[in-house]
């Protein structure tokens, strides 16, 4: 991989609230390489939807990207003006989200919707647009593309909404195309349609795209890379297979091994991780994902650790790693995975 | 657009005014004829002059057989004879009065959705700044007042203290030139019939626009960069028009009705004007005519209303 | 070394339950404008109550000032075409207005929410009926149906409200038929049905009460339309007839002499303005109080 198309330095992002600032991204960092495919993983809350739209100054109001930098082609997306940010929008970078039926216009035409990305930056003239949706379309696999470029949005399926969304979203060509859950509103069978659909579709033109999502299945099938969230930060970050052979931060570890596995004893039991979500307001001090981590150290309720590189292209932000639990904790064989439970520490007791 | 379905259902509502506006007719026609005999001339007749002016205007027959002259008269679209001024035939002039009245109504509806539209928008998008609270609460101030103190102060403004302030060169003078009027004497009563409508038109598409502009969608047309002037019009202000056509309906009724109002204070020659007149000068048959004017005006608002909404909305067929 | 473990984050602790009514109440009370108007109307009324006993002079007697003065010193709000002082008649049109506003909404009350109840619990060929008849009073527009009532009956106080109440019931009868329709289908409903509970006991123990809130709602903006109704038809001259004072009808006399002496219509029209907003805030601030939905 040469250098990197999008390149995000200590990203924060927050949101003014009676009861306090919410600091839903805080503090990212991450570059994304030509043509490759990032995944962001995270619960809700983690601030993985707040960072791909803090990218493109798309963040609602009352929230504020209110520090760091954005990379792009050698301008910082963050402080160009509000014009050249709308030309990068659907023609350089391109975002789809969540839910196709809600984020598409009742009243208008799909295919007019399409054609709308490209007309609204100069990029072909009407009849082109006409043609080139309709060439879209076939390319996101929608059968009879001719006739459903008239349909309204809500006489299509559910699917074929989305791929309606994909065409919109590829329709300038953009360097990199950012999917906000995109599979998350959708039927099993056609989830596994569209990933099919994206990951052709990155190998086919180049586009690289940035994957988000609560599901690790999807990053597995898709991703070459991947970065954990939690509590607006990342925990961990590194290529897939590593991650996922290896994990070396806790949260990582919890959410794999929470995954209900076909192949898993009848004896066994389903893992959750413990605890509630982490409070955005007032976050947990020391490392945030203390309170639910069942490896942590008194040095874990104090100080928050950074993001270190643990392994080759490997960074996790832990004081214990994985590695040193499954050496001194017995993480692999542990059955109970509640908070303190491998190290032994509760709050307020104190350590020698 | 206009399919024979639509044919038939706008022959089906002419059908329906025909009947209501043969019921109000009716219904007022019965009334006036309750009240004492001699209540229907102003002036004192006796004796044979009496009689004979009762049996010109066939007062004298029994009361079903007037009736179903009435009836017959009306429809022939003949409205029958002013009792004051004898000899004139009511139907040209109500007819004519509709045509005055029906275009003051409109050119304050076309005020009315114009201006409470953007003055919604902008609230909208301009939402908790000062913008948004000045039009939030002379919207609230707008539709709390009635259309004549609107009228009232319209006048004071525009026709005594400018005239006061620049010598006589620029000032409001009520009056109707001509048949219909000139755009000069129209603005500021169709000004006063609207504006009431407008606050509540600019409240309702404000709250509708702040719906919308929260919608995916809206997300979705930033995000594939579009301006934002195009978002607001093409993407959220189609979507937020839907509620305020709704209001549409009663929207034209109450500005037929307060145009009763406007056209007394502004002298305008339409049917608000004649009703006043015609109950001052007792001549009851121009009262049944008015009233039947004002029962086709309303039957004929509420078609166009929904005809209008065929032009709207493609999905809507009759 | 020893080392204190940071406290965990404790959850909040609920907060007190409280009533619908008393939550509505706090809602309502933080609300400026609906304050206001409730401060401006309570005024009103005093002022209304306090015109049956004294005004500055009599109401209806002529010639106690020169005519078309304006507001000064011994008239604060001028005088009249027949030297009556226009103060005195405003403190009196007061009367008319509050009692036009709130007895138009007693009736629509007494006719409206029974015949509601009635459509929207027992269904069938009533509520057909009543729908039927509804739609019809929707048919015709509000105001000529009252003139012609008006006109036909003879203008007097209790016609007028006869005429204004006759037009605007069906808002009322619509809403709580569809408050009643929609509440029939909760299971306390049907758990009081089930246990014995005689329909009207239901339609009045159950459904009404859970109903009270759009109710009053209404009610409340109904009192301003019944007002500017009035003050439409005195302006037009069918409303109460001279001498007695309704602002509408001092508005109507004093716009044709707007040039000489704007105050005999300038009060009328303020104190309509004024009395029309303040039910208009509360009603709003009503609405949002005591609406479930906490729209922060």
């Amino acid at each position: 991989m040469a250098s990197p198309i999008l390149q995000v330095k200590d990203l924060q992002t927050q949101f003014r609230t009676h009861d306090g600032i919410v600091r839903a991204v805080d503090g990212v960092t991450f570059d994304l390489y030509h043509g490759e495919s990032l995944g962001i993983v995270g619960e809700s809350g983690s601030g993985k939807s707040m960072t791909a739209l803090s990218l493109l100054r798309l963040v609602p109001d009352p929230g504020k990207v209110v520090g760091g930098r954005v990379l792009f082609r050698n301008q910082d997306l963050l402080q160009v003006t509000d014009e050249e940010i709308r030309e990068i929008r659907g023609r350089d970078i391109a975002m789809i989200f969540q839910d196709p039926q809600s984020s598409l216009n009742p009243v208008l035409q799909t295919g007019f919707q399409i054609a709308e990305a490209m007309l609204a930056h100069k990029m072909a003239s009407k009849t082109q647009a006409r043609q080139r949706t309709i060439e879209l379309l076939k390319r996101v696999r929608i059968p009879a593309a001719e006739s459903r470029v008239k349909d309204f949005p809500h006489q299509l399926s559910g699917g074929m909404r989305q791929r309606a969304m994909i065409a919109m979203g590829l329709a300038n060509a953009p360097s990199v195309l950012i999917a906000d859950e995109p599979t998350t509103a959708l039927d099993v069978t056609v989830q596994a349609q569209i990933l099919e659909l994206l990951g052709d579709l990155n190998q086919e033109l180049g586009t690289a795209i940035i994957m988000i999502t609560h599901n690790m299945g999807v990053v597995a099938g898709l991703c070459t890379r991947v970065l954990v969230m939690y509590a607006g930060k990342i925990v961990e970050q590194g290529p897939v297979d590593e991650i996922f052979d290896r994990p070396q931060h806790p949260y990582t570890w919890s959410l794999l091994k929470s995954i209900p596995r076909v192949d898993a004893l009848r004896h066994e039991r389903l893992r959750s991780i413990e605890g509630i979500a982490p409070d955005l307001l007032r976050p947990p001090a020391g490392c945030r994902f203390h309170p639910r981590c069942p490896f942590r150290i008194e040095k874990c309720f104090t100080d928050e650790p950074e993001l270190k590189e643990i392994k080759p292209n490997q960074f996790a932000s832990c004081w214990v790693t994985m590695d040193r639990a499954r050496a001194e904790m017995g993480a692999d064989q542990l059955l109970d995975i509640r908070p303190g439970a491998a190290s032994g520490l509760e709050p307020g007791k104190l350590v020698d | 657009m206009f399919t024979r379905g639509t044919l038939i259902y706008i022959g089906q509502r002419l059908v329906l005014i025909v009947l209501a506006v043969l019921g109000v007719s009716s219904l007022v026609f019965l009334g006036i004829h309750r009240l004492p005999g001699d209540a229907l001339f102003s002036e004192h007749l006796h004796g044979t002059q009496y009689e004979l002016t009762l049996h010109h205007y066939g007062l004298d027959r029994p009361l079903w057989l007037q009736y179903v002259s009435f009836i017959g008269g009306m429809l022939h679209g003949d409205l029958g004879e002013s009792l004051v001024n004898r000899g004139v035939s009511i139907t040209p002039i109500v007819v004519r009065e509709m045509s005055v009245s029906a275009e003051v109504g409109i050119v304050a509806l076309l005020f009315t959705i114009g201006i409470g539209m953007s003055f919604g928008v902008v609230a909208a998008i301009r939402q908790n700044t000062w913008l948004d609270y000045v039009l939030s609460t002379t919207s609230v101030v707008g539709y709390s007042m009635p259309n004549f103190v609107v009228a009232t102060f319209l006048i004071l403004a525009f026709g005594v203290w400018l005239d006061n302030i620049t010598q006589g060169t620029f000032y409001f003078q009520i009056g109707w030139p001509g048949r219909y009027g000139t755009i000069g004497a129209i603005w500021l009563p169709a000004f006063a019939l609207g504006f009431p409508y407008a606050s509540i038109v600019a409240r309702l598409t404000r709250a509708s626009m702040l719906e919308v502009i929260r919608q995916d969608y809206i997300r979705t047309a930033r995000a594939k960069g579009l301006r934002e002037w195009v978002i607001t019009i093409r993407h959220s202000l189609r979507n937020a028009l839907i509620p305020v056509i709704t209001i549409l309906g009663p929207l034209v009724i109450g500005i037929i009705t307060g145009g009763v109002v406007i056209e007394n204070i502004f002298g305008i020659p339409g049917l608000g004007k004649e009703f006043a007149t015609s109950i001052l000068n007792r001549d009851y048959n121009i009262v049944i005519g008015v009233f039947t004017g004002y029962a086709a005006l309303v039957g004929l608002a509420n078609l166009g209303v929904d005809l209008l909404y065929v032009v709207i909305d493609p999905r809507i067929r009759y | 070394m020893a080392a204190t473990a940071a406290a965990v984050v404790t959850r909040p602790i609920a907060p007190e339950q409280a009533s619908l009514w008393s939550d509505a109440w706090r809602r309502l009370r933080r609300n400026r404008l609906a304050l206001a108007g409730v401060v401006y109307l309570t005024f009103l009324v005093v002022v209304a109550l306090v015109a049956l006993i004294h005004t500055p002079y009599p109401t209806y007697e002529v010639g106690v000032g020169i005519p078309y003065q304006g507001p000064g010193g011994q008239h604060w709000l001028g005088v009249d075409a027949l030297g009556r002082d226009t103060l005195s008649r405003l403190m009196a049109g007061a009367q008319i207005s509050l009692i036009v506003g709130v007895g138009t909404q007693i009736v629509v009350l007494a006719i409206g929410v029974p015949i509601g109840l009635a459509a929207g619990y027992f269904r069938g060929w009533f509520d057909q009926v009543v729908t039927f008849i509804i739609n019809l009073f929707y048919g015709i527009p509000d105001l000529l149906v009252a003139l012609i009532l008006v006109f036909l009956l003879g203008p007097n106080l209790t016609n007028i409200i006869i005429a204004i109440a006759v037009t605007r019931w069906m808002d009322m009868a619509r809403l709580v038929r569809g408050q009643t329709l929609s509440l029939r289908e909760r299971e306390f409903i049907e758990a009081a049905r089930a246990s014995g509970a005689k329909p009207s006991k239901i339609l009045f123990g159950h459904i009404l009460p859970n109903a009270l809130g759009p109710i009053i709602i209404q009610a409340t903006f109904g009192v301003p339309a019944a007002i500017l109704f009035e003050a439409f038809l005195s302006f037009l001259g069918l409303g109460v007839p001279p001498p007695t004072p309704t602002w509408g009808s001092m508005a109507a006399e004093g716009i044709v002499t707007i040039r000489i002496a704007p105050a005999m219509v300038i009060a009328p029209s303020i104190a309509l303005s004024l009395t029309l907003m303040a039910f208009n805030f509360l009603g709003d601030g009503l609405r949002d109080a005591l609406d479930p939905r906490q729209r922060r």
